[in-house]
């Protein structure tokens, strides 16, 4: 009764893959969907808590490569929209499409979609029975069905491009808050997928591990990886983002360059919102 | 009258006739419990389905089960079936013990699983895992380990209560120590045996339901 699907997805994948090798410089997988469409976009999504309305008629389009930060007071639904990517959250109205697919809430279907959709949480949640490789290897192993020398290879080269080659073999309750979180950005990596999602991934470290984690997130923009990083880390907004979106009482208010963004917001809950986070001399 | 009317020297010399109802005492609660587990770990998935059907059908296992007593249970089994289908003393107290304690262990792994915080199952999900996979690769290992002092508490309670298949005439150490009792009429030496026996016999399974915990240490701090 537990394992009804198994593995007939991660097999489908794999052997698209191995079937159509693309041009590109960069390995990527191709799949049945329009390779120009926007990697995620979003029509006209709604989210209701009981009565309360959190996210408000949204549009959003992510582009191949593309690095989006959400800013946004607490509250202001960017979490929630990050989650309605990733379908931890129903939708009842709006729709998602991954790669210019429509994805609708069915199991298989969802379950195929999320791994191209890595997600990075707030509290890291790893998986705290398994070992750091553990970890990294356990949706290679299970999900894609891949020999466990060869995902333990790959995790290997995960976990040194994160700087954590040395703590393979450890137990997450062993490393710190930002060894953790790296350790859960080289878990998400181990999928392939073809967008980050991370959900206020320092809002849970002492400031002074913070920089660790946002070295690699940095790099990895650098590498080309499209990402959507909800973060309160502004630095992190001008310094890597291509753009940014301002939510506000679950509406995007505002989408800018962060050169625009920081300097001139057109809003004046952006301004307000700014001006309260940033040190004073900007 | 004497003042101590007891032989206690007896109990040495009469102790180790009762080394093969111990065995049948360990052999029911064993098999009782491992069944148990089997059962309990249906029960409590049923319980947190979705599912309406099975969910309606793991509350009323629990509510009916845990609501009458063993007793009441082994006597069902072994002499109320009999009009259906006729059970042997033993395998009807494997039964009732496996039923009774079903119960109570279905309650014990829902609470251990809803426990574990919810973005395990977010985390497994969100790297492709179905609900089952995630619930059986994440979930349950954890829980399980989190069960760990109550399933040792739950299994010395089916120990002790694996006395109660006397009155069905399984030749464990609660019968013994009667026929013991009343062909000698040391019914005091003979019951004080008998609950050495449970003794010793709780006493190594907490000693070993402790190892079992220490062992599962080793992903904790330290």
């Amino acid at each position: 009764m537990i394992d009804q699907t198994k593995s007939a997805i991660g097999k489908k994948t794999t052997s698209v893959a191995k079937a159509t090798k693309e041009p590109k410089p960069k390995k990527r997988k191709r799949d049945m969907s329009d390779p120009d469409a926007p990697i995620v976009r979003i029509e006209g999504l709604c989210k209701w808590y009981g009565e309360l309305e959190v996210l408000k008629n949204i549009n959003l389009e992510i582009q191949r490569g593309e690095v989006v930060v959400i800013i946004g007071a607490s509250g202001s639904g960017k979490s929630t929209l990050l989650r309605c990517v990733n379908f931890l959250e129903k939708t009842k109205k709006g729709k998602i499409y991954i790669s210019g697919k429509r994805i609708k809430h069915n199991e298989k279907e969802l379950n195929k979609t999320r791994q191209e959709l890595g997600m990075v949480f707030q509290h890291f949640n790893l998986f705290p029975h398994m070992t750091v490789a553990g970890n990294v290897m356990e949706g290679l192993v299970q999900v894609k069905k891949m020999p466990k020398d060869k995902a333990r290879k790959k995790a290997e080269v995960l976990l040194d491009r994160v700087g954590l080659s040395d703590k393979a073999d450890v137990y997450p309750a062993m490393l710190s808050g930002g060894q953790k979180q790296r350790v859960a950005i080289a878990r998400a990596l181990a999928m392939e997928p073809k967008v980050m999602l991370f959900d206020e991934p320092t809002s849970a470290l002492d400031p002074e591990l913070v920089g660790e984690v946002l070295a690699v997130m940095t790099q990895l923009a650098k590498e080309g990886m499209t990402m959507l990083v909800v973060t309160h880390e502004m630095w992190f907004a001008k310094e890597v983002a291509d753009r940014v979106i301002f939510m506000d009482e679950g509406v995007i208010l505002e989408e800018a360059s962060p050169e625009k963004m920081f300097s001139s917001p057109e809003n004046e809950r952006t301004m307000a919102f700014l001006k309260q986070i940033l040190p004073p001399q900007e | 009258m004497d003042i101590f009317p007891w032989d206690l020297a007896v109990i040495p010399q009469k102790f180790f006739l009762f080394a093969k109802a111990a065995n049948y005492t360990l052999q029911i609660t064993f098999f009782g419990v491992l069944l148990g587990l089997v059962i309990g770990l249906i029960v409590a998935l049923g319980r947190l389905s979705q599912n309406k059907v099975l969910f309606s059908l793991s509350r009323a296992y629990i509510f009916l089960i845990r609501g009458t007593p063993l007793l009441v249970q082994l006597f069902i089994v072994y002499y109320g079936l009999t009009s259906i289908v006729t059970i042997d003393p033993i395998p009807s107290a494997v039964l009732a013990l496996a039923v009774h304690n079903g119960a109570y262990i279905a309650e014990i792994f829902r609470g251990s699983i809803q426990s574990i915080h919810y973005g395990q199952m977010e985390a497994a999900r969100s790297i492709g895992m179905s609900q089952g996979k995630a619930m059986r690769r994440i979930i349950l290992p954890q829980a399980f380990k989190r069960a760990v002092p109550s399933l040792g508490n739950q299994l010395i309670i089916a120990l002790k209560d694996s006395s109660l298949a006397s009155t069905i005439a399984v030749p464990e150490l609660m019968l013994k120590g009667r026929q013991m009792g009343s062909s000698t009429f040391m019914y005091m030496e003979m019951f004080i045996i008998v609950g050495i026996w449970y003794l010793i016999m709780t006493s190594v399974l907490s000693f070993v339901m402790n190892r079992i915990e220490e062992k599962l240490k080793v992903s904790d701090r330290d």
